[in-house]
C-alpha cells in the first residue's frame, strides 16, 4: 500500500515541523549573546514584494553587523538574528503571527506589517506583550495617543504631499491635478489625504478615478484622465507593478505631463514595463540615488543583493528600521532589549548619523505634528524624479518633527 | 396491530438511542479535546491559544458551508456572509454602543436575511455555475462595503471593543471552543433529524425528491440560510476578536478556504470541516519554521491530501471504521 | 467613443484566449480549472524569464511559454486529475484539486521568479491612430496574434481527428468511450490545449502590462466570469463572453464616475445569471 508510507512520511514531517517550531529557539543559545528581532509582512500573493522587501532590508543589515562582529550594546556583542513571519495580508494570520513572534518568541521589537488591515490587528497584541512594531502603513491611530506601541517606519503619504505639491506648484507651474487611486482601503485614505493637501495649494482637481487592484490592462482606465489633460497624474498606494503600467498607457495616448506617486517605486519595473515612456515620474526615494549615498548604502546595497537576489529601489526606504532600533538599543543599553518602557522614554533623545547619506544628516524620531507624539522614523525625504531610466534627485526635505 | 405499532415505536427509539450514541462517541472526545486537553496543554502559550481560537471560529464558519454541500452545492460566498457579520458587530458595538452579545446574534440574524434573499433565486443554480456565482459574489459584497465609503458608509471600522467579560486568550478561546461546540450539535441534530434527510435527498437527486413532492426551493434556501447565519456569527466574533473589520478582511481566497476545509476533513461527516480547518490552520503555523517555503510545502501538503485521501482525512477514520463496524 | 471601442475589441481578444482555454479544459474533462490564472501567470513569467535571462527574441518566449505550460496541463492531467476522477465519489473533488495545484503554481513562481512584478519593453513601439482612438503598435500586435490563434484552435477543434474526438468526449462521454477513442490520450491534449492557451495569453499580456506571481487567482475569476456571462463548456459561448466582458470593463472605466465598474459586473452578473442561469450559449439543464 502506497498510501500507508505516505502517511508515515507525512507524520515523519510533521513530526520535524513541531519539533523546529517548538525546539528552535533553544538551539541558538549556544554561542554568545544574539538579539533577535521580529519581522512579520505579507510576503506571498500579489502584495508579496512589500513585505519581502522588509525583510531582505533587514536581513542586509544583520548581516553587515554580524560581519563586523555583531552589534555592541553595553560593551557586549550581540549576533542579529531575524524572525520572519509571512501574514499573506489575512488579518487572522497577522495575528498569530504577531502572537508567536511577541508572546512565544517573546521579541520585543517586530518590522512589519504593510497595510492598515494588518497593522491596526497587530495593535492589541503589542500592547498586551509590551512590544514595539513598525508598520509601514498610514493610519494616523495607530501612531496617535492613546496608542504608543507603533512607530511608522516611513514617510506617510499625506506628508510627501505637502513637499510634493509645493515643488509642483511653484517649479513647475501645476495647477490641474488628476488622481488615480487603487481601489482598496489604503488607496482611497491616501487618496483623500491627498485631496485635502492639494485643496490647501490651491490645485484645481480634474478627476478622481480608480482601479481595480486585480486589473490587467490600464488603457481603458487611463483614457479618460488623459482626455482632461492634467498638469499631474497623482496615482494614490499606487504598487511598484501598476506605476509603470500606468506611465506608458498615458504616455501612449499622447500624455506628455508629469506623473508621481507618494510612494517608493522601483526603477527596473519602469524600465522593464514603460521603457522609453518612463520620464517624468516624481517620487520618493531612500537614500538609494547615486548622487547622494554613502559608501555604507553602497554596502548595503551588496548585501541586500546577496539576500535578495537583485536590487529594489523600496529598499531605499526601508533600510532604516533595523538600524533605528539597533541604534536606540545602544541608547538604552542592554536592559531595553526586554523592556521597551526604556526603549519610549530613548526616542525623544535620540539622533543619529544618517549612515546611508554622503553629506552629514541626523536620523531622529518625528511625527509631533501629524500624530502629537514621536512616532515616526525621521526617514530622510528624497524626492526623486525618473529621466533615462534612472532617479535622479529632485529635493531632499524632512519631516518637519 | 398494536404489537406491530410497538414495534416500530420500538426501533423508533432504538434508532434514535443508536442515533444518540453515535453523536456522543465523537462529541465527547471532541468537547474533551476542546474545552479541557487544550486549555490544560497550552494555558501558558497564548500563540497556541490563538491559533485554536482562530481555528474554531474558522471551523464554525466551515460547518455553515459544509450544510450547504449537504444538498449538493459548492458554496464560495462565506466569506461574504462573515463580512456582513464582522461589520454587524462593527457598527453596532462602535456606532451604537451595543453590547457585544446583542450585537453578535443581530449578525448572524443580518448574514442569514441577506442569504435568505440572494439565495431564493441564487440556488436555482447548480454545479459550478453556483459556486462561480457565489465567488462572484464574495468579490461583490467586498467591493459594495469598499463602495460605499463614497456614499458616507463605513470604509472600515477599528477599535471594536472585545466581548465584555472576555479579556483574556485563555477565556476567548474558551468561549470561541464553547461557540463551535453547540455549533457541532446543532449541525449535527439538522442532519439526523428529517430535514437532514431531506437535504441528502436533493444532494442525490433534486430532480426526484422534487417528484415525491418535496419543495426543493424551500430546503435549498433553508440550508444556505443556516450556512449565512453560521458564517455571520463567526465574522461577527472574528470583528471582536480582532478589534476591526475593513472591506478585504474576506476576500476571494477566504471563501475558498472554506470550501477547502470542508473538502479536506471530509463531506461525508459533520466533524469534517472541524478537523479540516483544524488541520490546515495548524499545519499552516507548524510550517512557519521552514519560512522560505512554507507555503509552497502547504501546497504539496493540500496535492498529496487530495490525491491519496480524495474523500477526506476522516476517510482514513471510516475505512478503519468499517472494521470495527462504525457507519459510514 | 473610438478609443472606448479601440480599447473592448483589444480587451476582448486577449481574454477570449483565457475564455477558450478554461472552456476547453472543462468540456472534455467536467473540471473547472481554478489555476488557470496561474498558469497564465506562468506563461507570462516564461517569457520574461526567455527574453532577460537567455536573451533570446518575444517570438521564441512566446512558442516556450505555450510548451511549457502546456507541458504543465498535461502533466497534471495524467498524475492529477486523472487519479481524483477515478477514485473520488464526488464531482467536486477536482475542483478541489485544482485550487491546490494553484496554490502550487503560485508559490513555485514566487519561488523562482521572486515577488517582483516583471514585464517586458513593448516588442514594437510606435502608436497607430484609428480616428480619434490611439493604438500602440505592442498592442495591435497582441490583438492580431489573439485572433490568429483564435482562429487556429477554432480550426483544430472543429476539423481534425483530436479536435471531433474532444468534441464527442464533451458531448457524450459514454458513447465516445464505446467507439473506442482513447479518452485518455484526448483529455490530456485537451487539458494540454487548454493550458497552453492560458500561457501564451500570459505571454502576450506581459508585453502590455507586465506580470507577478500573485496575478492568478485575479485572472481565473476573470475567466469565470466570462464563462458565466457566456455558457460553460461551450466554445461560442467563450468567445461572447470574452467579448462582452472586455467591451462592459472598457466602456465602464470610460463613463462610470468613481469607477463602480466591477461591482456593476457582479451584481449585474448575477441579476442575469438568475434570468439565464445557463448563460447566453449555455445548454439549458435542470
Amino acid at each position: 500500500m502506497v498510501t500507508t508510507s505516505r502517511r508515515a512520511m507525512l507524520k515523519g514531517t510533521g513530526a520535524i515541523a513541531i519539533a523546529g517550531a517548538l525546539g528552535a529557539p533553544a538551539l541558538v543559545r549556544a554561542q554568545d549573546k544574539t538579539l533577535r528581532i521580529g519581522h512579520l509582512g505579507v510576503m506571498s500573493g500579489p502584495e508579496a514584494s512589500w513585505g519581502l522587501v522588509n525583510k531582505y532590508s533587514a536581513l542586509a543589515t544583520a548581516e553587515m553587523y554580524n560581519k563586523r562582529g555583531g552589534v555592541e550594546i553595553d560593551g557586549d556583542r550581540y549576533r542579529v538574528e531575524i524572525v520572519s513571519v509571512d501574514d499573506r495580508n489575512d488579518p487572522r494570520l497577522t495575528v498569530s503571527g504577531a502572537e508567536r513572534l511577541m508572546g512565544e518568541e517573546g521579541l520585543r521589537y517586530v518590522i512589519g506589517p504593510n497595510t492598515d488591515t494588518t497593522a491596526t490587528s497587530v495593535r492589541p497584541i503589542a500592547e498586551k506583550n509590551n512590544a514595539i512594531y513598525i508598520p509601514y502603513a498610514f493610519d494616523k491611530a495607530l501612531y496617535s495617543p492613546p496608542a504608543e506601541n507603533a512607530i511608522l517606519g516611513m514617510i506617510a503619504s499625506y506628508q510627501t504631499a505637502r513637499a510634493m505639491y509645493r515643488i509642483f506648484y511653484d517649479q513647475r507651474d501645476v495647477r490641474r491635478v488628476a488622481y488615480i487611486a487603487r481601489n482598496d482601503s489604503d488607496g482611497l485614505y491616501q487618496r483623500d489625504e491627498g485631496v485635502k493637501v492639494a485643496k490647501k495649494v490651491g490645485f484645481e482637481i480634474v478627476a478622481q478615478d480608480i482601479y481595480e487592484p486585480t486589473i490587467t490592462d490600464f488603457f481603458p482606465v487611463v483614457a479618460n484622465i488623459v482626455s482632461l489633460e492634467p498638469d499631474v497624474i497623482i496615482m494614490s498606494a499606487v504598487a511598484p507593478a501598476h506605476c509603470p503600467q500606468i506611465m506608458r498607457a498615458a504616455r501612449e495616448m499622447g500624455y506628455t505631463g508629469l506623473f508621481s506617486a507618494e510612494s517608493a517605486q522601483d526603477i527596473k519595473i519602469i524600465n522593464e514595463i514603460a521603457g522609453e515612456y518612463g520620464n517624468g515620474l516624481v517620487s520618493i526615494g531612500g537614500a538609494s540615488t547615486p548622487e547622494i549615498r554613502s559608501e555604507y548604502m553602497d554596502e548595503f546595497i551588496e548585501h541586500y543583493i546577496g539576500v535578495a537576489g537583485e536590487w529594489n529601489d523600496e529598499a531605499g526606504t526601508k533600510a532604516y528600521a533595523l538600524e533605528i532600533i539597533l541604534a536606540t538599543l545602544q541608547k538604552t543599553g542592554a536592559a531595553g532589549i526586554d523592556d521597551i518602557s526604556l526603549y519610549k522614554a530613548a526616542i525623544p533623545e535620540f539622533s543619529m548619523k544618517n549612515p546611508f547619506l554622503k553629506e552629514d544628516a541626523t536620523v531622529t524620531y518625528v511625527g509631533m505634528d501629524d500624530f502629537g507624539q514621536l512616532r515616526q522614523i525621521g526617514v530622510p525625504m528624497v524626492l526623486t524624479e525618473t529621466k533615462d531610466g534612472e532617479f535622479t534627485t529632485l529635493a531632499i526635505a524632512g519631516v518637519a518633527s | 396491530m398494536a404489537a406491530a405499532n410497538d414495534a416500530v415505536v420500538n426501533t423508533l427509539g432504538n434508532a434514535n438511542r443508536a442515533g444518540i450514541a453515535r453523536f456522543l462517541v465523537v462529541f465527547l472526545p471532541l468537547a474533551f479535546i476542546l474545552i479541557i486537553a487544550v486549555p490544560f496543554l497550552f494555558a501558558d502559550r497564548p500563540y497556541w491559544l490563538n491559533v485554536f481560537t482562530t481555528a474554531s471560529v474558522l471551523s464554525f464558519a466551515s460547518l455553515g458551508v459544509w450544510v450547504t454541500f449537504s444538498i449538493g452545492r459548492v458554496n464560495i460566498a462565506q466569506g461574504a456572509f462573515a463580512l456582513i457579520g464582522g461589520y454587524v458587530v462593527g457598527m453596532l458595538t462602535t456606532v451604537v454602543g451595543l453590547s457585544f452579545w446583542v450585537s453578535l446574534p443581530l449578525a448572524g440574524a443580518t448574514a442569514a436575511l441577506v442569504g435568505f434573499l440572494i439565495g431564493w433565486p441564487l440556488l436555482r443554480l447548480k454545479g459550478i455555475y453556483f459556486a462561480m456565482v457565489t465567488l462572484s459574489l464574495t468579490e461583490a459584497v467586498r467591493l459594495a462595503f469598499l463602495n460605499s465609503a463614497s456614499i458616507g458608509g463605513p470604509p472600515s471600522i477599528t477599535s471594536i471593543p472585545n466581548p465584555p467579560g472576555i479579556g483574556s486568550p485563555i477565556a476567548f478561546y474558551l468561549f470561541a471552543a464553547g461557540l463551535l461546540l453547540v455549533g457541532y450539535a446543532a449541525v449535527w441534530r439538522l442532519q439526523a433529524s428529517r430535514l437532514g434527510g431531506v437535504f441528502r435527498s436533493m444532494r442525490q437527486n433534486e430532480e426526484l425528491a422534487a417528484s415525491i413532492g418535496i419543495d426543493i426551493a424551500r430546503y435549498r434556501v433553508i440550508a444556505f440560510t443556516i450556512c449565512c447565519f453560521l458564517g455571520g456569527i463567526a465574522g461577527g466574533v472574528f470583528a471582536s476578536l480582532q478589534q476591526n473589520v475593513f472591506p478585504q478582511s474576506y476576500t476571494a481566497a477566504d471563501s475558498i478556504s472554506f470550501m477547502l476545509y470542508c473538502f479536506l476533513g471530509g463531506l461525508e461527516f459533520v466533524l469534517g470541516p472541524i478537523v479540516g480547518t483544524f488541520t490546515l490552520v495548524i499545519a499552516f503555523e507548524l510550517l512557519r519554521a521552514i519560512q522560505e517555503y512554507q507555503a509552497l510545502l502547504y501546497g504539496v501538503l493540500m496535492i498529496i491530501v487530495i490525491l491519496f485521501l480524495p474523500n477526506g482525512i476522516l476517510s482514513l477514520a471510516a475505512m478503519v471504521g468499517k472494521v470495527f463496524g462504525g457507519r459510514k | 467613443m473610438d478609443q472606448v471601442l479601440v480599447n473592448g475589441a483589444i480587451l476582448a481578444a486577449s481574454y477570449a484566449l483565457i475564455a477558450l482555454g478554461i472552456t476547453i479544459i472543462f468540456s472534455i474533462m467536467n473540471v473547472l480549472n481554478f489555476a488557470h490564472g496561474q498558469m497564465f501567470m506562468l506563461g507570462g513569467l516564461t517569457v520574461y524569464w526567455v527574453m532577460t535571462e537567455l536573451e533570446l527574441p518575444f517570438a521564441v518566449g512566446l512558442i516556450a511559454a505555450t510548451v511549457a505550460v502546456g507541458a504543465i496541463g498535461m502533466f497534471f492531467e495524467v498524475f492529477f486529475f486523472r487519479r481524483v476522477i477515478r477514485s473520488a465519489t464526488r464531482e467536486e473533488n477536482t475542483m478541489l484539486l485544482a485550487v491546490g495545484t494553484a496554490l502550487l503554481l503560485e508559490n513555485i513562481a514566487l519561488s523562482l521568479f521572486g515577488e517582483k512584478h516583471r514585464g517586458i519593453p513593448p516588442v514594437i513601439s510606435g502608436v497607430h491612430r484609428l480616428g480619434d482612438a490611439f493604438i500602440p503598435s505592442n498592442r495591435l500586435l497582441v490583438f492580431v496574434v489573439s485572433i490568429a490563434l483564435i482562429a487556429l484552435v477554432l480550426i483544430v477543434v472543429n476539423y481534425t481527428k483530436t479536435g471531433r474526438a474532444m468534441r464527442a468526449l464533451a458531448q457524450d462521454r459514454t458513447a465516445t468511450l464505446l467507439m473506442g477513442v482513447d479518452a485518455h490520450r484526448i483529455s490530456m491534449i485537451g487539458f494540454g490545449l487548454g493550458a497552453a492557451l492560458a500561457g501564451v495569453a500570459g505571454a502576450l499580456l506581459i508585453s502590455v502590462s507586465g506580470i507577478n506571481a500573485g496575478i492568478g487567482n485575479a485572472i481565473s475569476t476573470k475567466a469565470f466570469v466570462m464563462i458565466m456571462i457566456g455558457g460553460a463548456g461551450v466554445v461560442s459561448g467563450a468567445l461572447l463572453g470574452a467579448v462582452a466582458l472586455g467591451f462592459i470593463e472598457a466602456i465602464g472605466y470610460a463613463f462610470i464616475p468613481g469607477s463602480v465598474t466591477y461591482l456593476l459586473i457582479f451584481t449585474g452578473l448575477i441579476l442575469f445569471l438568475l434570468i439565464r442561469p445557463q448563460g447566453i450559449m449555455g445548454k439549458p439543464w435542470g
